[in-house]
């Protein structure tokens, strides 16, 4: 136990700094589908990368509060499928949100800590919203994922 | 939301995980799966008032129906001897869109609350179960 924090344990952390993973990859991801978006859904894109910008920083806060150095962005990452156009760039979204919302359920899996539980689960709606409406882009049924971070 | 939560006072630290075994309390679970059949039941009434809901509120009766199955699982799994649960009644009169909503909202805030005590291998079930129930409630109203 490294962390002068009682209440945000080593493992909490090493959750955290997965999520940040994720937030990185997510950011990423949406700079790559914005390219290939127009329209509402190019607005929205660069809301929904906006969006996990706020969460990077909140978890970058969180760890160098707690002294632990935040885990840096890849310098590119490997889409499951090139993205070609804006169905593809849509689908890369639905995957982005998916990671980061399976990333956040693991914070919730690996903290007792009601605060930092509840900003994951909080973080885990927000994103399935998200996810749903990507999801609707690209005619994936259900829209809302029945178990998100689960799948 | 994550800025500022270390600076919580001390004495809620440590409070994340409450009341021990307590091996007579009721299965926090129960509650989350009676109402997963009871949304299900209100939005399937819903849809059978009105054919023109089905696009927006069957999924949310097959999702309901499915986070009612996975709890129930799990409810079991720490309780083998538990009876199967009885279907949903009916509810009354003509719910509504208005009305699904409400009971969605209800669900995923109570699924919330239950998500923030329970032990890591219960936990992510439910959490994804309050994140679904969030996502209708904000696309239903």
């Amino acid at each position: 136990m490294t962390s002068s924090n009682p209440r945000i344990d080593e493992t909490s952390v090493a959750a955290l700094q997965n999520a940040l993973a994720a937030e990185h990859a997510a950011i990423w991801s949406y700079a790559l589908a914005v390219a290939f978006l127009s329209g509402a859904d190019a607005t929205r894109a660069r809301e929904d990368e906006e969006a996990h910008r706020e969460l990077r920083a909140q978890i970058e806060e969180t760890l160098a509060q707690l002294g632990e150095p935040a885990a840096s962005a890849q310098p590119a990452y490997a889409t499951p499928r090139p993205v070609t156009d804006a169905a593809s760039a849509a689908e890369l979204a639905v995957v982005a949100e998916s990671d980061t919302i399976a990333a956040w359920r693991s914070v919730l899996e690996r903290s007792r800590d009601r605060a930092l539980r509840q900003a994951a689960l909080d973080t885990m709606s927000a994103a399935t919203l998200r996810c749903a409406r990507w999801r609707a882009a690209i005619g994936r049924t259900p829209t809302i994922p029945v178990f998100p971070g689960l799948q | 939301m994550l800025a500022g939560l270390l600076f919580l006072p001390p004495a809620l630290a440590g409070c994340g995980l409450g009341g021990g075994s307590g091996s007579d309390e009721p299965d926090p679970l129960i509650a989350l799966a009676d109402a997963a059949r009871a949304d299900a039941a209100l939005a399937a009434a819903a849809v059978a008032a009105d054919r023109r809901l089905a696009d927006a509120l069957q999924p949310l009766v097959d999702a309901r129906t499915e986070h009612a199955a996975a709890l129930e699982a799990e409810i079991a799994r720490l309780d083998p001897d538990r009876p199967s649960p009885a279907p949903a009644p009916p509810p009354p009169g003509r719910p509504g869109r208005a009305e699904v909503q409400q009971a969605v909202l209800a669900s995923g805030r109570a699924a919330g609350e239950v998500a923030l005590t329970l032990p890591p291998e219960r936990v992510g079930l439910v959490a994804s179960v309050a994140a679904c129930c969030n996502a209708y409630a904000e696309v239903l109203a």
